[in-house]
């Protein structure tokens, strides 16, 4: 088991490696020179150009490479041009949020999902099951922004029961901790704080679950139907098992398996979600930020962030296949992905 | 979306077998007619299609000029005159989506043709050769998966700057390792086969053998995957339109509608509702047209 | 990886669920020692509570040293953290006493004497004497100057220029003398501005995180700032200025990007007021029982020619253009009553001199008369796809109007358009026959707003606009005193503007911003900041 961990972990190396170079090449080589965005208006060209030496940007492409990899392996992402802050600390102070917000997207997506596939599955071709499936197929087929914008117009505009947006009252919001705000809160006992951050984070995870929660439901419900076709099912009905029982106790739990890799692989593909949600949401994450970033040509940060997503989703295949082979005795250690 | 597609995609559509081939799409065919979403699915898809082509040829059959400005008629609401109202421009929405239908259909096959041939070859090649070669391929597929496909579209497209075209590329290139990644794993299973050792024997090329023998194998997956692959794709360049990084102005595309809308959601929410609206039900006919093609080349499923 | 066709015992799974949940209590049990960023129990929901005032802006501060930023998202925080040496006034920008309760100037405009407050204190508790404020503008000359600090040499000036600040000198805690280079004008003015204008305290710049963690004297204490989220403010207690002392204990600054959620955390009771609105909102906005809060802004939006090559070097046809376009149709359709078009560079309010400023008029048929005899068919556009102060519908819709007039006129237009950070850039490097640009007024001072026109610089001067006879005119507004003949001058400026077409003029626009009848005393200052230390709600 160490043994194929170790080797999924020396084949990400390369991976990550990769990344970096492709990042690096589209920001570096095909962007706008970011000179006159961090110096502002009034800068004369000479200052802009002693600016660009200054930040090592007449360098030659493989040296400025490699500054930004030995940079980044002693964890100094370089500096944001627009804020002259560290890297790592814009992304850390943001990270959080974006985990938050992930979370508690997948869980309702797992939750919803779970429940809506089963029910489906058990009420096979009646209304229920009708009605799942066309939410499922509407879910995996609305733009995550369309969504989110109705949701805003509905709870926000119309019934003026949820906050439109941020992710706290910011005299509420929690000092020190995880940066978890639903579990910091929690956790000082602060249950008006932990109200008032559960209803900030309600509508922009349910707009970001959808896609996911569709996913899962229509997972659920295929695996659900093929368990209960399975011949072990059959024979326990036969046996005079109550139905209930039987969807309970064998047939959920086989189908559940394939549904938690599907879990797995949303959270990663929920990062990628989560930067047009939380744009609609004014979301202080990660993802909003990104894409601030790239729009106004911060190199270092969209090189760190893009490092850091792909390290993270490298690392939530590692563990959905370590997990796997941990369930699953069939699969050899060894075998490669496919 | 992609992976998961991916993998339905692939488990169901293995019991596929050469030597059925001719049976096989009958059969498909028969299974799809009698698919009613589907059906009506391909209805709306033709219909699309039909309007993106006529609005190309004769722009000149829709009751207004899509790109013509008239200040003075600017976010009027729906009406008899205009269905879908206007838009800050006092242009015709509903005029817009129709014209919008070229621009997210091209989007949507263009795209998708790109990474098809590309990420067929690759993994093509991956599988049947192994080796180095396999390894160099793969692990630039997964370099590529660890990035958010939507995160790489935009740093694309930031880079490249606005243009159609330029988004075709950028969604075309991000959906590459999808198609590999299927490949492979086919041509992985099939390369063993009786019928390829034989080829081999007989001496046919690796190029010929891949064709003629491996490819056709693949087809079916492929072809499912592509399906669910333009609705990911029309998804995708709604969102890069919806971020400003879309097409030029006057271009007439879905996403960047629904993006300048949003600026109007109470004073003239029809500006963000009906793109949303063409949008979904394009995206929708695709994904359900995608299922029924799976359910048809899976005899599990029709069972069912 | 294939998922369909696995099976697993339930212990298995169970096991491996209760390992995750246990690892992750585990982890987080320690960390149960967090406190709140305001005091517990203060407001209750957010923007609801007498004691908080919540503003909602589009992004965040670039950052909160003024030194080192240059947009208006950074100064309408600055100015409620720091001071200034002189003030403006309310709603105009007449200068009033700040840190400086006087000043003298030498007979020959070069030296400045300033009295400064006495016993000011910094939040930090140091003093903030005649040495603090020395060492605040030291920072921002020459030699000790570096490359991102945007607005010193605009507002300092330079030494290649012959410009601005010589030396600053701390007579004694409360005597400063500042010596000039050359005389100006305009320098009283720019010791008043939001930017690189405030004196930051110095330990804040020697522990070198002024950016991000402010220290001032003004009425407003620095609490915190989430990135991308809010920042947080509170009243400083201790204020030297009596009569302008903090009434609200907290100040929220909340970022929200978009313009509709804006309205909407406004109209839902989030935030108590709201800038960076259109003519479309207005409605909406006032319908949920909210006020607009309206006033002439300080600016101007224009389209620039390129006047150094292209198809419109040549004036025959930049007077075509402008007969091409009815800016005064156009401006009304697309900004409503909220903003008058353009007769001047300079609002009219701001200098009523330029009221006799007459620009090229409408006339269709000519311009198409025009284009024609001059052979011009096609013509390429830059522009941005945000909202602007001065454009509050962004470069996209103004960009299409205007290609929508050339069409009729014969000419077609292709629109280039970039994010505002990009565009930037784009001005620089791209090759185009005009684009879309703004101003909008730093201080009051006429000079602010002609001198864009005589700049070297690119990004100032986007339409290369290079004209000697102008530039004298520049250079004498900047050194003659206030009055007459100084207006003579700039009335002059605008006359040639109006001659040349440098510009193409399209409209003045007006400071717009919801607020909750609750807020008493808001109101947008000319120069786009808001100071809050007088703003009052109601419960």
């Amino acid at each position: 088991m160490i043994k194929y961990i170790a080797k999924r972990l020396a084949q990400a190396i390369p991976v990550l490696l990769g990344v970096s170079i492709l990042v690096f090449l589209i920001m570096r080589v095909f962007s706008a020179d970011p000179a006159p965005v961090v110096l502002g208006q009034h800068a004369t060209a000479e200052a802009m150009e002693a600016w660009r030496e200054a930040n090592g940007l007449n360098d030659p492409l493989i040296v400025q490479y490699f500054t930004f990899l030995t940079g980044a392996l002693t964890g100094n992402l370089g500096e944001s041009y627009y804020t002259h802050t560290p890297v790592t600390q814009e992304l850390m102070s943001r990270f959080p949020a974006t985990i938050e917000l992930a979370v508690v997207a997948i869980l309702i997506a797992a939750l919803m999902g779970v429940a809506l596939g089963v029910l489906s599955a058990v009420r096979k071709n009646t209304a229920i099951d009708g009605i799942a499936m066309v939410f499922a197929l509407i879910g995996v087929s609305m733009p995550i922004f369309w969504l989110g914008i109705l949701l805003i117009i509905l709870f926000s505009g119309v019934l003026h029961i949820l906050p439109s947006g941020g992710r706290i009252d910011p005299l509420l919001a929690p000092v020190g901790g995880t940066g978890l705000y639903l579990i910091d809160t929690l956790l000082a006992g602060d249950f008006e704080a932990f109200a008032d951050a559960a209803s900030h984070i309600i509508l922009p995870a349910l707009a970001l679950s959808m896609y996911s929660m569709a996913v899962i439901t229509r997972m659920t419900r295929s695996s659900m139907l093929e368990t209960l076709g399975e011949d072990y099912v059959r024979t326990a009905r036969a046996k005079g098992l109550r139905r209930g029982r039987v969807n309970r106790h064998h047939a959920l739990r086989c189908a559940m398996l394939p549904v938690t890799t599907v879990i797995g692989l949303q959270l990663g593909s929920l990062l990628g979600g989560a930067m047009l949600t939380e744009t609609v949401f004014a979301w202080p994450g990660m993802g909003k930020y990104v894409v601030e970033c790239i729009l106004k040509s911060d190199f270092p940060v969209v090189q760190g962030a893009v490092l850091l997503i792909g390290a993270i989703f490298i690392v939530i295949n590692l563990v959905v296949d370590v997990v796997y082979a941990y369930l699953d005795p069939r699969i050899k250690y060894a075998q490669e992905e496919g | 979306m992609s992976r998961l597609m991916a993998t339905t995609a692939t488990a169901a559509a293995a019991p596929a077998r050469p030597a059925k081939r001719e049976s096989l799409w009958d059969d498909v065919r028969h299974s799809l007619a009698q698919n009613v979403p589907a059906m009506i699915s391909l209805g709306v898809i033709a219909v699309l299609a039909l309007i993106a082509i006529v609005t190309a040829i004769a722009p000149q059959i829709l009751p207004y000029d899509p790109y013509a400005q008239d200040l003075s008629a600017s976010f009027l609401p729906p009406s008899a005159e205009h269905w879908f109202g206007t838009d800050q421009q006092g242009r015709d929405i509903f005029c817009r989506i129709l014209i919008g239908s070229q621009i997210s259909l091209t989007v949507g096959l263009l795209s998708v043709a790109i990474s098809l041939v590309i990420g067929v070859a690759l993994g093509a090649i991956a599988g049947y050769k192994g080796g180095v070669v396999d390894t160099v391929i793969m692990r630039f597929m997964d370099m590529m998966l660890a990035i958010p496909s939507i995160l790489l579209a935009i740093a694309f497209m930031a880079a490249l700057g606005r243009g159609i075209d330029k988004a075709i590329i950028a969604i075309g290139f991000v959906s590459i390792p999808e198609y590999a990644r299927i490949v492979r794993s086919q041509v992985l299973a099939v390369k063993q086969a009786d019928y390829v050792a034989a080829a081999r024997v007989i001496g046919d090329s690796d190029a010929l053998i891949i064709f003629r023998h491996v490819l056709p194998n693949v087809m079916p997956s492929i072809i499912v995957r592509a399906t669910l692959g333009i609705s990911a794709a029309i998804l995708d360049a709604a969102a890069l339109g919806f971020l400003g990084l879309g097409v030029q102005p006057p271009a007439a595309e879905w996403g960047d509608m629904l993006g300048r809308g949003r600026n109007y959601i109470f004073a003239a929410p029809h500006t963000m509702i009906f793109p949303g609206l063409a949008i979904t039900v394009t995206v929708l006919a695709f994904n359900l047209l995608g299922d029924g093609i799976r359910d048809a080349f899976d005899p599990k499923a029709r069972k069912r | 990886m294939s998922a369909s066709d696995y099976s697993v015992s339930r212990r298995r799974f169970i096991e491996a669920m209760g390992l995750a949940v246990g690892a992750s209590a585990f982890g987080l049990a320690g960390c149960g020692t967090s406190k709140r960023a305001g005091e517990a129990g203060s407001a209750a929901a957010g923007g609801k509570g007498a004691d908080t005032l919540t503003y909602a802006q589009g992004a965040d501060p670039r950052g909160l040293d003024p030194a080192f930023v240059d947009d208006g998202e950074s100064a309408k925080v600055i100015v409620n953290i720091y001071d200034t040496l002189l003030s403006y006034d309310k709603d105009n920008c007449d200068l009033v006493p700040g840190l400086a309760k006087e000043y003298k100037v030498s007979d020959d405009g070069l030296t400045y004497t300033f009295t400064l407050q006495e016993g000011v204190k910094f939040h930090d508790g140091t003093a903030c004497d005649a040495k603090a404020v020395k060492a605040s503008i030291d920072r921002q000359l020459e030699p000790a100057r570096t490359e991102d600090m945007p607005y010193a040499s605009f507002v300092y000036g330079s030494k290649d220029a012959g410009s601005g600040i010589a030396s600053v000198e701390a007579k004694d805690a409360t005597t400063l003398v500042i010596t000039l280079r050359a005389a100006s004008t305009p320098f009283l003015k720019n010791m008043a501005m939001a930017l690189a204008a405030p004196i930051v305290a110095p330990s804040a710049i020697d522990a070198g995180d002024a950016n991000e963690k402010p220290v001032g004297s003004g009425p407003y204490k620095f609490v915190s700032w989430t990135k991308g989220d809010s920042v947080v403010l509170e009243a400083n207690e201790d204020y030297w200025d009596k009569e302008n002392m903090p009434q609200t204990k907290n100040v929220i600054f909340r970022i929200i990007a978009e313009n509709a959620s804006r309205v909407t955390a406004l109209n839902n009771g989030e935030v108590d007021m709201i800038d960076g609105i259109d003519a479309s909102v207005v409605k909406t906005i006032t319908d949920a029982g909210n006020k607009l809060f309206q006033e002439d802004g300080m600016n101007i939006n224009y389209l620039a020619f390129r006047n150094d090559t292209g198809v419109f070097a040549d004036l025959a046809a930049r007077k075509a253009f402008l007969k091409a376009v009815d800016v005064q149709e156009m401006v009304k359709s697309l900004y409503g009553e909220y903003a008058s078009p353009a007769t001047s560079v300079m609002p009219t309010w701001m200098a009523p001199y330029t009221k006799e400023v007459k620009q090229t008029a409408y006339d269709p048929e000519a311009a198409k008369k025009e284009f024609a005899d001059l052979g011009i068919t096609s013509c390429t556009m830059l522009t941005y796809t945000n909202v602007r102060p001065y454009n509050s519908i962004g470069g996209q819709p103004l960009a299409e109007a205007i290609q929508g007039y050339l069409a009729d006129a014969g000419v077609e237009m292709e629109i280039v358009s970039y994010d505002w950070t990009t565009y930037q850039t784009k001005v620089d490097t791209d090759a185009f026959d005009c684009c879309l640009y703004g101003w909008v007024g730093d201080n009051g001072d006429p000079d602010n707003f002609m001198n864009l026109l005589a700049d070297e610089n690119i990004s100032m001067n986007v339409g290369r606009f290079r004209n000697d006879e102008y530039k004298k005119l520049i250079a004498q507004g900047l050194s003659l005193p206030e009055g007459d003949e100084r207006n003579a001058v700039y009335l002059k400026c605008e006359q040639m503007v109006a001659e040349q077409s440098p510009w193409m003029l399209i409209s003045h626009a007006q400071t717009l911003a919801g607020y909750n009848p609750a807020v008493k005393g808001f109101a947008i200052h000319p120069t786009g900041v808001v100071h809050l230390a007088g703003v009052t709600k109601t419960a």
